[in-house]
């Protein structure tokens, strides 16, 4: 009976959808064309849509020895600098991260609801606010312009959001779990790694992929704190491009494009975990 | 296989105390089941048996050994949880087999004896399933598997039917005992309900608030309970109870009408509360006079509601009944089916007469 209006309900909603994502994903893939463009092609009137004769011309440029000499800068270098400071931090967040959740959410102390609110208030300040002091602090014991440095802060960072993530869904599993596991003779940290982190698999897939999108992608306190150029990330990289080359576009596209691509796959594999680690607790699975 | 003591075991949350004293002993290969309502100390007991619970004082001791101090792996004691407690993320072959994958045994051998387990439990079909794939009754039949393989000194059991439907329940309670009967492993059991505590138990150790009213087999509670508490709890329908005083060795309600020979020495005139089960009265032409209030026919047997002036009194008789509510008849009890308990501590009354 009223299979009709449901239909018109989806299609509408289907229709806001498009018209949103294309919004908003329209300049993207301008770029990501313009990687693929000639100079020549970026520059005529009127302009293509479609790359007339694609090419790989930027990206070879971007990672040919010859050019990293010029202004095309260290590609290969930003790229392994940025993987090193997202990786290695998003590990540290998740080894502290659910040793810290798995206390918050299985043994009492005095203030540990307080504590564990505490983390997601620190949540609000905005980074801006911190920048100064953070380069005070980071100069001062002598960690500005040191990759170890900027994997210590994101760490610091992400820790207490991912420790919030981690400790919420550790809740949710059922204490007699890990009850029933001591009874077959685990110790504690053994029911904890064979029975509790199986099932909080989703959370942490979920926070390790929320720190490592943000590790990757920070720009501001990178900006302020590395120096050198043997030590800068891939978003400092492609700001400094998007300066330098106004008109040759398409290494601003090509360099866009290698950025977004780790971010793009950390999604398309997780995304079920995703929205499922954020869920979690809100439906009982 | 192992007997277990508790010695005037204390359990206090902060200034609450919850167990004010416990001491019980059961044998080997017994089957002890704790009984009593919500909030008596049933569970914590239980659980401060596996070491899942610290206690405050006292000493338990498996096979005299104290094992107060030891944590649950070092007790070599199984439990079974209320909602099973298995691993969602294994299959039913690996939950059976993680206890004796954790004390590092030759995989041939936890193969071996997961194989057998489940041959008992007629679980041999699903070893490969999930716990997300299996019904009430199988997952508690994995749960008790995962107790099974590891053979164990101690079986517990914290109210593992609960979660299952009536039937299934009177089906599982009886798996249990069979399985009890066929591996003789001392058992101790927790459940709420009394009447599966009379079909289950050897020994039945009746709790209320903290403390131990009553320990005895299912009969010996049934024929003596030792308190009002325990006869009110036993026995389904309830014991009637009903106040009364002595005169002449003989109990008579306080309208007067007449009970029977009491149980036990009375002084004249002393007042008691007397208590007397449902199918332990019958109708007759003489004896007290009550006002039929309502008519519940099971099939085999028929349950009326008795009104005497304020008191209530059900019986249970397994004759047709042909009056209809609103009559008046006679009720007499069953001689030598008296009990007496003491208004004031609702302690029986025992020693005298028999």
């Amino acid at each position: 009976m009223n299979e009709q209006p449901r239909t018109l309900y989806w299609i509408f909603l289907g229709f806001v959808g498009l018209v949103i994502s294309t919004y908003v994903l329209f300049p993207v893939f301008w770029l990501f064309l313009a990687s693929f463009k000639t100079q020549a092609e970026l520059a005529q009137l009127p302009i293509s849509f479609w790359p007339e004769s694609p090419t790989l011309d930027a990206y070879k440029a971007l990672f040919s020895p010859t050019h990293q000499k010029g202004q095309l800068l260290d590609w290969p270098q930003l790229i392994g600098n940025s993987f090193f400071i997202a990786i290695s931090s998003t590990l540290i967040v998740l080894v502290f991260g659910t040793l810290a959740g798995y206390a918050f959410a299985r043994l009492n102390f005095p203030g540990r609801d307080l504590i564990l609110g505490g983390l997601l208030i620190s949540r609000m300040f905005q980074g801006a606010a911190l920048l100064l002091p953070t380069y005070r602090l980071m100069s001062m014991i002598g960690l500005q312009d040191s990759l170890i440095g900027l994997v210590l802060l994101y760490s610091a960072f992400g820790l207490p959001f991912a420790t919030w993530i981690i400790a919420s869904s550790l809740r949710e599993i059922p204490k007699e779990l890990e009850e029933s596991a001591m009874m077959d003779g685990a110790s504690r940290l053994q029911s904890m790694v064979l029975v509790v982190l199986p099932l909080a698999t989703p959370a942490l897939i979920t926070a390790s992929m929320w720190h490592f999108v943000g590790a990757w992608s920070e720009f501001a306190f990178a900006s302020i704190l590395l120096e050198s150029n043997e030590n800068k990330t891939v978003t400092i990289g492609l700001a400094s491009f998007v300066e330098l080359f106004t008109l040759e576009f398409q290494y601003v596209g090509a360099a866009a494009t290698i950025v977004a691509l780790p971010i793009m796959l950390v999604f398309f594999f997780g995304q079920r975990y995703f929205t499922r680690g954020l869920l979690a607790g809100a439906v009982k699975g | 296989m192992g007997s277990v003591a508790l010695r005037n075991i204390r359990k206090s949350y902060g200034a609450v105390e919850v167990l004010h004293g416990i001491d019980l002993d059961i044998k080997e290969g017994e089957f002890t089941v704790l009984v009593g309502p919500s909030g008596c100390g049933k569970s914590t007991l239980l659980r401060s048996i596996a070491g899942l619970e610290t206690i405050s004082g006292g000493d338990i001791a498996i096979d005299d050994t104290v094992i107060n101090t030891l944590v649950p792996k070092e007790r070599d004691i199984a439990m079974v949880f209320q909602n099973y407690a298995l691993y969602p993320h294994m299959s039913v072959a690996k939950n059976m087999g993680f206890s004796l994958r954790l004390a590092k045994e030759p995989q041939a051998e936890i193969d071996r004896k997961v194989r057998a387990a489940a041959e008992i439990l007629d679980l041999t079909a699903l070893l490969d399933r999930y716990p997300r794939q299996l019904s009430g009754g199988q997952r508690q039949r994995v749960a008790m598997g995962r107790a099974i393989v590891r053979d164990p000194k101690v079986f517990l059991f914290d109210e593992p039917l609960s979660n299952l439907d009536a039937k299934l329940r009177v089906q599982m309670r009886s798996e249990i005992k069979e399985l009890h009967q066929r591996l003789k492993t001392t058992t101790i059991y927790v459940t709420h309900d009394q009447i599966e505590a009379m079909t289950m138990a050897d020994k039945i150790v009746v709790m209320r608030g903290g403390h131990v009213e009553q320990i005895g087999s299912p009969l010996e509670l049934y024929d003596s309970p030792a308190s009002i508490f325990v006869a009110g709890f036993i026995g389904s329908p309830a014991m009637n109870f009903v106040p009364a005083r002595a005169t002449g060795g003989r109990l008579v309600t306080e309208a007067g009408a007449p009970l029977g020979e009491a149980p036990v020495a009375l002084s004249e005139g002393q007042s008691v509360t007397v208590g007397f089960r449902p199918e332990d009265i019958r109708l007759s032409d003489t004896g007290i006079p009550a006002r039929l209030a309502l008519i519940e026919p099971t099939g085999a047997e028929t349950q009326l509601t008795l009104r005497t002036g304020e008191t209530s009194i059900i019986m249970t008789t397994r004759d047709r009944v042909t009056h209809v509510p609103g009559d008046t008849v006679h009720i007499a009890i069953t001689p030598g089916k008296l009990h007496c308990f003491d208004p004031e501590t609702e302690q029986a009354l025992r020693g005298g007469r028999q």
